[in-house]
């Protein structure tokens, strides 16, 4: 059977057999390690599984008049760090405008759709044009690469009359 | 052991001595140089909840903490425009160039928090944060918030 999965040559069955067993077992231990790695991938840095990063203001479906807004970021069970300095259970906050959520294993980009709030902002002054918009908070580390588990929040919409 | 091998190891082991204490030495002179750290002239530390007046029904809430134009990095790290929060409860400001006392009117969040559960007697209480740099002295200005008075029910 294990010749049937990985043919080799028959000469020395008995080896070949114990040697089809180890790699059979290798390639088990393997899927079952692709198999606990969440789809979606994470960076490096670990982060407390219960951080939680949300929208203070505004709420989900909130209509901001004119199109200016302090944004507030709220944050649970971990801290803020500015970007670069590496510091357990910390971050600084991202904030994506009319955009999904980028690649999770790699930096986050700079964007107009990607704003980085590496001073260790909680808080920021943002300015948008008339229309819908989706906002959503990504957490990350001092690279501005997400953590794992990624600390994200729940992506709103506003609208802009 | 020969005797050279034995004058090597004990000149090694003075190196280390000597290295070991330039480093204490050099930590000392960097607390006993610190100054007040600067901020922004325009920071602004607040409370976001509870509002000042606030009747809150349960002895334990959240603290929700609001900073503009400066920000957070945990307590041991120096840097630019940034600090971490204290939360004065039933106390009035300590003193300006010193490093905050740590005790239950003198919560520090030192890991870089931005919220805070806390737990109050039933009664009148004030809260006030208090912004700290790296060595949890108030900056230069002082970033400090309104004192609120709250009830717990
Ligand atoms: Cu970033
Ligand atoms: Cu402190």
């Amino acid at each position: 059977m294990f010749r049937f999965l990985f043919p080799g040559s028959s000469d020395n069955a008995d080896h070949q057999s114990v040697f089809d067993l180890k790699r059979l077992c290798s390639l088990t231990l393997l899927g079952a390690l692709v198999a606990v790695v969440p789809v979606t991938h994470a960076g490096d840095t670990p982060i407390t599984d219960d951080a939680l990063v949300y929208f203070i203001w505004p709420k989900d479906g909130a209509v901001i008049k004119g199109g200016k807004v302090w944004v507030r970021f709220g944050l649970r069970n971990a801290g803020i760090a500015p970007a670069g300095i590496d510091r357990e259970n910390t971050g600084h906050h991202h904030l994506l405008i009319d955009t999904e959520l980028p690649p999770l294993d790699e930096e986050i980009p700079a964007d107009r759709n990607h704003i980085h709030f590496g001073k260790g902002q909680s808080e920021a002054r943002i300015e948008l044009g008339p229309g819908k918009h989706t906002l959503q908070l990504l957490f990350a580390d001092h690279l501005h690469v997400p953590h794992n588990p990624v600390v994200k929040s729940k992506q709103i919409t506003i609208t802009v009359p | 052991m020969t005797a050279s091998l034995r004058k090597l190891l004990s000149a090694s082991w003075l190196c280390t001595a000597a290295i070991s204490l330039a480093a204490v030495l050099a930590t000392a002179t960097t607390v006993q140089a610190d100054d007040r750290s600067s901020a922004p002239a325009d920071a602004v530390v607040y409370i976001g909840w509870p509002n000042d007046g606030e009747v809150i029904n349960r002895r334990k809430f959240r603290v929700w903490f609001g900073l503009r134009n400066m920000g957070v990095v945990p307590a041991g790290t120096a840097f630019r425009d940034a600090g971490h929060h204290h939360l004065l409860i039933d106390t009035d400001l300590p003193e300006a160039d010193e490093e905050i006392p740590a005790d239950k009117h003198h919560r520090h969040f030192g890991a870089g928090q931005t919220e805070a559960v806390i737990e109050l007697e039933p009664g009148v209480h004030t809260l006030q944060l208090l912004m700290g740099d790296h060595n949890h002295v108030p900056h230069n200005p002082p970033v400090v918030s309104k004192k609120i008075t709250i009830t717990v029910k």
